[in-house]
């Protein structure tokens, strides 16, 4: 029975220091929807029994079928904590004066790599985090990468130690081992944690600590867990002594000597860790009498812990037992919510400081005093992080979190896409909020309204929002920050109907398909061919799927997955390039050069971006990057399309009327940069350089007309006189493999042009772990490859990483590039053969 | 066909081929119907009459003239340089004398005019045995198909010994052959025959294997794209080659630019042809769906166009292009914004069309009311969409701002949007700047012309 109504949970609402917002983050396969499973067991939403099977927040079919997370879920549980728990939990802003209900907003992510995006778009309205780590497999490359995402969002981690079920039976570690083995652990994401965060920062210290109680051990699929809190408690009493300082006691370098009743520091012939001791020595116990199926054992160990079993579970024995035994001893859901409610802030504690990382505006307007006081009495401020379907075919809920004031159904308000600038019309709608609803997992139920600190869904808001958006009550707010996901969008595959007249389906199925997915880019590109572009091959497997059952329903083709390419050069433009505009009156002189290496990165990541107030930028550019100061503050644009890795700066000095032609020159920047010149592919890490323009004196001859032509003309001679290359995206790949397979791994990596930077193995285990870059080109197939190639020992995760110009000169017939040029020409309907430089430079 | 650019070095430095006229004068009459267009001329009591020549023909058009002059008492003009395309009659250049008539040379598109209109068309050889021969060949297991020939304009003064030798070859197909008369089945010029002269519509191409005698040009391509059939044949002379032509890739192209059309906000109508009150119809229809989709449209006229006169209008989105169906600027990329059809407007913002189609309408007089392909245009109410060009929403917003939200004060939409698109330019007229730039002392300026001023850097 579900042990609350939504009254109840509209009730907590209210309650915002009650509130947690939180999502369960790990590497691919570490057990987070198992574990999930406990609480939602706890909250009574499917039986005890069938937790660890059902993944409850595994909506789809795909997923139940696989095995796998695709779609983050989230789902809203009630409970009550107990009076001895809520002492714990000291700061004012963290729990409401004698309320001992909790209402915790869950959100399950996946934890593959291919769908991070979607643990971007979770993160972004949970203030903590569970991360599961498996302790037999260590902190794994995904581990690292949603733990920093999380730090970046300034989301407060937890920890949780999962498959100790695995570690006892299969491994059949020693205590000693497993405690190093989670001493590791711990270290490892704190290692990790310092490296992201700053002590001294707003949210000030978030490393986890097992003498803390923020730390979790257990087994989501067996339902059971702890932390040191609940072994504590057990020898409080019988040691007299303080339970935080028990607890302290009882992790780390912390031995006692059962003979001389004395705790040291150091280990010695006589006593024991205190953590193996009291902690782990009673769970072996348990599992040793059990799986040895010794039955008086049991009967008095039952006795010891407390556990009577009920009368159905009497006959059971083996892992059957063990199960029921472990789950009644150390509930997993206790253990979870403890963890949750006492160590996870409340929005009230978050919003404090996750505001500054949230609004564009500035920080002392309402919505920003609104957003960071969780005010539900101040302007209606909510980001919508995602769109989930609807069982109405094309329409969507709008999921997001009310950061200030109230959401209502029938409420009036603001809709504002990514491109909404203030004062502005683009991107802006004022509509009527049709319905909110709270999400369950897979059920969804109506609800009146929902205030700050919450997670709800919106109807009727999805047609006017592609991906994300603001929702707003206040005329003057600006956006919430648009979120940054850490992968990209570099495979494609181009898709038609297989009956060419369900082409219009198709592109109805594209749209629908856009929106569902936080970071699936579905493009008509100019040659006409629809693109659907993931960060891997599984992204784009499921995304095809859904596209060719959920949105579009007629059967697809689909060509063989490639990338993208970008333009770039390789050295300064050897001449100085003239282009004459048609009427001959007006000479522009421009150089092009290549950037230095990072600060493409830079532009991308928007450390260097065009909002930037000029002499700051113009300053970190001289410092990082040795540009001339002068010529740093004279950057007229970034592109294409106004933020793109690519610079046009101006170098004149003293050319008349040079500003009336500025908004001329930079269209046509904007377009050159859009498509260059070798393949009509963007522009990357491109500085032009523009060193004279001679123009002609009477306005009416130097128009756009002559100039946005000429400017394209002369930007393409500049890129050919700079020997102009191509660059791929590139994958970074971590392969967790034994060493046997190692070998295996070198081979295939070699055969697809990898290079492999790191190898080490993780401390502890047998495993080896294998860095490498990998070709995104070259990556087609390769876990199949990988598998074949190691007997089914290795397995890849691939994220995109970096830009690497394809050796080879595109202009030399025979090379690679030449190829790639030739092919996309061709594909794009473009004239085969290179472009002529004779075409674009003048002479005097 | 490229001579609809001006760019001033092409206009001076393009070679025309010239051909060589032999001075026989029984040659000259029969090659350029001389007595059949005087009779033309006399017998419809013409008094002043065009002769428009194509570039190429125009070293004969003196002799051409003298000829003419023998056997008519009419004024006689030659037109060079036409207005927009040597295929269509230049009838704004014609209206500069007030001719009557024009007599037209040379290749034609055989679009409509309001001004009668003679037309001699080229005449090139052929072999015919030889082609015929060339089809036997290849095209040995299509004797149970239906198939359609048809020849390029330059041919048709072999026309009766085509059809013989096409028919005996094969009785159960059908001929397009060129029709200077309008009649209902007519489309670019050319009615569909069966052996026994009855006249059929192009749709039973559908189910034909056509096949054209001819380069591969504008006018082939005309066909292959807006006549549908189950295959197209070019069998070029000069080659003796027969291929099979697709132009799916075109198509594809054309699909994206539709998607652009719906993106637009500011639309130009750019009228390339002045001719026939066709011109201001299709002008008026496209008005009217701009409208209906609440788009503003410009009508843009600048002579021929060329990359520079576009751009000039960087606020204008997309140019739907009025012109000629063989105009080939439509396919070029080299502008700014791209160049529709007026078809493919109609298709992006008219709900009645079928966004999906096999076959283009590249003649745009048949999506006037009362022919063919016409189609009403339904209301349309405010909606978004997706658009998978940009990645961003689109809105159509036919109701005018002061009934749909109160976001904005009522107020005059029109100008609201031209402000809009002006404030994104960062000049925005003479700047005094005052006590920010320095003193200087006064400078010897720029000396000489702006085509190269003297004291220019190197």
């Amino acid at each position: 029975m579900v042990n609350f109504t939504v009254d109840e949970i509209r009730g907590m609402m209210d309650k915002k220091r009650n509130i947690r917002n939180m999502s369960v983050i790990a590497h691919v396969d570490h057990g987070k929807s198992t574990l999930t499973d406990s609480l939602v067991s706890k909250a009574g939403i499917i039986a005890g029994a069938r937790a660890g099977e059902t993944r409850f927040t595994d909506t789809r079919k795909d997923e139940q079928d696989r095995c796998i997370t695709i779609k983050s879920t989230a789902i809203s549980m009630y409970f009550e904590l107990e009076e001895k728990d809520l002492v714990f939990i000291t700061n004012p802003d963290q729990r409401e004066k004698s309320e001992k209900g909790f209402l915790i907003n869950l959100i399950d992510s996946p934890g593959h790599v291919d769908f991070s995006s979607e643990v971007t778009a979770a993160l972004r309205v949970t203030d903590g985090a569970l991360v599961v780590v498996d302790c037999v497999s260590g902190v794994c490359v995904q581990t690292e990468t949603v733990l920093r995402q999380a730090i970046a969002e300034r989301i407060k981690p937890i920890l949780f130690m999962n498959k100790m079920d695995r570690a006892l039976l299969e491994l059949q570690l020693e205590a000693e081992e497993l405690y190093q083995t989670f001493q590791r652990i711990v270290e490892n994401v704190n290692v990790i944690i310092a490296t992201y965060n700053d002590d001294g920062g707003p949210m000030g210290e978030v490393r986890v600590d097992p003498s803390k109680g923020s730390v979790g051990f257990g087994s989501g699929l067996h339902g059971w867990a702890f932390t040191l809190k609940q072994f504590s408690e057990m020898y409080a009493d019988k040691f007299k002594i303080d339970l935080v300082k028990l607890m302290n006691r009882l992790w780390g370098e912390n031995f006692f000597n059962a003979k001389t009743k004395k705790w040291a520091k150091q280990k010695d012939s006589d006593n024991k860790r205190s953590f193996c001791m009291y902690v782990l020595d009673p769970i072996y116990k348990v599992f040793n009498a059990i799986m040895n199926f010794r039955k008086e054992e049991i009967d008095s160990l039952l006795t010891k812990i407390g556990v009577t079993l009920k009368h159905e579970d009497s006959d059971k024995d083996g892992k059957a037992l063990l199960k029921v035994v472990m789950r009644s001893w150390l509930p997993a859901g206790e253990a979870l919510l403890q963890m949750i409610a006492i160590h996870l802030p409340s929005p009230v504690v978050a919003q404090k400081y996750r505001m500054e990382m949230l609004y564009e505006g500035p920080h002392d307007d309402e919505a920003a005093l609104g957003v960071k006081n969780c005010d539900p009495e101040a302007p209606l401020m909510m980001y919508v992080s995602k769109m989930v379907p609807t069982s109405d075919k094309g329409r969507f809920y709008a999921f997001g979190r009310v950061f200030s004031g109230k959401v209502a159904t029938g409420q009036k308000a603001r809709i504002m896409g990514p491109n909404y600038q203030p004062g502005k019309k683009e991107d802006l709608y004022e509509k009527t909020i049709q319905r909110t609803i709270l999400m369950m997992g897979r059920y969804v139920e109506a609800i009146e309204d929902v205030p700050s600190g919450n997670i709800c869904g919106l109807v009727g808001v999805d047609q006017f929002l592609v991906k994300t958006g603001t929702i707003t009550t206040f005329k003057n707010a600006h956006n919430m920050k648009v979120m940054k996901f850490s992968v990209s969008p570099v495979v494609r595959v181009a898709v038609e109907p297989k009956n060419p007249a369900d082409l219009p389906k198709l592109v109805e199925g594209l749209k629908r398909l856009a929106k569902s997915d936080p970071m699936v880019q579905c493009i008509n590109e100019e040659s006409g061919e629809h693109i659907v572009a993931g960060a891997g091959e599984l992204h784009l497997e499921i995304c095809l799927k859904d596209l060719e059952e959920d949105h579009a329903c007629i059967p697809i083709k689909k060509s063989d997955p490639v990338v993208s390419y970008r333009e770039t050069v390789g050295e300064e433009s050897n001449q100085m390039c003239l282009s004459k505009s048609p009427n001959k009156h007006n000479r522009l002189f421009m150089r092009a050069c290549p950037m230095p290496d990072g600060l493409p990165e830079d532009i991308d990541d928007g450390k260097v971006n065009p909002r930037d107030d000029f002499k700051t930028r113009a300053r970190y550019l001289t410092e990082k990057y040795e540009y001339d100061l002068t010529e740093a503050r004279k950057i007229w644009c970034f592109g294409p399309e106004g933020t793109g890795p690519n610079l046009l700066v101006d170098c004149t000095k003293g050319v008349q009327y040079l500003n009336e032609i500025k908004d001329s020159v930079v269209a046509g920047f904007q377009w050159a940069a859009k498509e260059g010149v070798m393949a009509e592919e963007n522009l990357r890490g491109v500085r032009f350089n523009i060193y004279d323009v001679t123009l002609h004196t009477d306005a009416i001859h130097r128009g756009g007309g002559q100039i946005i032509p000429t400017t394209r003309r002369c930007l393409y001679a500049c890129l050919l006189t700079a020997a102009p290359r191509l660059m791929e995206p590139v994958y970074l790949c971590e392969i967790q493999c034994p060493e046997v397979a190692v070998g295996g791994i070198y081979g295939v990596l070699n055969r697809r042009r990898g290079h492999v930077f790191e190898e080490s193995q993780v401390a502890g285990t047998p495993m080896f772990v294998v860095k490498a870059y990998l070709p995104v080109n070259e990556s087609f197939g390769f876990t199949a490859d990988l598998r074949s190639n190691t007997g089914g020992q290795a397995f890849p995760q691939c994220v995109f990483d970096h830009w690497q110009i394809l050796p080879g000169d595109p202009s030399e017939p025979g090379s690679k590039p030449y190829a790639v040029v030739q092919e996309t020409r061709k594909r794009k309907g473009l004239k085969e053969g290179l472009p002529d430089l004779a075409q674009y430079l003048d002479k005097l | 066909m490229a001579n609809l650019t001006t760019d001033g070095k092409l206009c001076i430095e393009r070679e025309i081929d010239v051909q060589i006229i032999e001075n026989d004068e029984t040659e000259m009459t029969s090659r350029y119907s001389i007595a059949d267009t005087c009779n033309w001329i006399n017998s419809n009591k013409y008094t002043k009459v065009c002769l428009q020549f194509p570039d190429e023909l125009l070293g004969i058009s003196s002799k051409v003239y003298e000829e003419l002059k023998k056997g008519t008492e009419a004024d006689l003009y030659i037109l060079g340089d036409t207005s927009y395309a040597s295929c269509c009659a230049d009838v704004v250049a014609s209206m500069h004398v007030q001719s009557d008539a024009i007599v037209h040379y040379g290749h034609t598109c055989f679009s409509k005019t309001n001004i009668p209109v003679y037309i001699v068309l080229n005449q090139k050889s052929l072999d015919i045995d030889f082609t015929m021969k060339i089809l036997r060949e290849n095209l040995t297991d299509f004797n149970l198909k239906k198939m359609c020939l048809l020849y390029d304009c330059d041919f048709n003064h072999l026309k009766d010994d085509l059809t013989e030798k096409w028919f005996q070859q094969y009785p159960n197909s059908y001929i397009a052959s060129i029709s200077m008369k309008e009649s209902k089945h007519r489309f670019f010029g050319r009615v569909v025959k069966n052996a026994s002269s009855e006249n059929f519509s192009s749709e039973i191409l559908k189910d034909c294997v056509c096949i054209y005698v001819g380069s591969r040009g504008r006018t082939f391509f005309n066909f292959t794209v807006s006549v549908e059939a189950e295959k197209w044949y070019l069998l070029d002379p000069a080659s003796n080659q027969l291929d099979v032509i697709q132009e799916t890739i075109w198509f594809k192209r054309r699909r994206f630019l539709i998607e652009k059309c719906k993106d637009a906000n500011v639309v130009g109508i750019l009228v390339c042809k002045l001719a026939g009150d066709q011109t201001k119809q299709i002008i008026n229809r496209m008005k009217q769906l701009c409208k209906a989709n609440g788009k503003k449209c410009y009508i843009v006229s600048v002579g021929k166009p060329n990359v520079a006169k576009l751009a000039n209008f960087p606020e204008i989105d997309i140019y739907v292009m009025i012109a000629c169906p063989e105009n080939d600027l439509y396919d070029s990329r080299d502008f700014y914004q791209a160049l529709v059809y007026p078809y493919e407007l109609e298709v992006a913002l008219n709900t009645n069309r079928d966004f999906y189609f096999t076959s283009h309408i590249t003649n745009y007089e048949d999506l006037l009311p009362g022919n063919l392909h016409y189609k009403d245009i339904n209301d349309i109410c405010d909606s978004t969409d997706v658009s998978l060009i940009t990645g961003k929403i689109r809105e159509t917003k036919v109701t005018a701002a002061s009934s749909s939200t109160d976001l904005v004060q009522k107020q005059n939409w029109q100008l609201e949007n031209i402000g809009h698109s002006l404030s994104k330019r960062s000049w925005k007229g003479l700047e005094q700047k005052l006590g920010e730039s320095d003193v200087k002392q006064v400078e010897v300026g720029r000396k000489g012309i702006p085509l190269q001023y003297l004291n220019e850097p190197e």
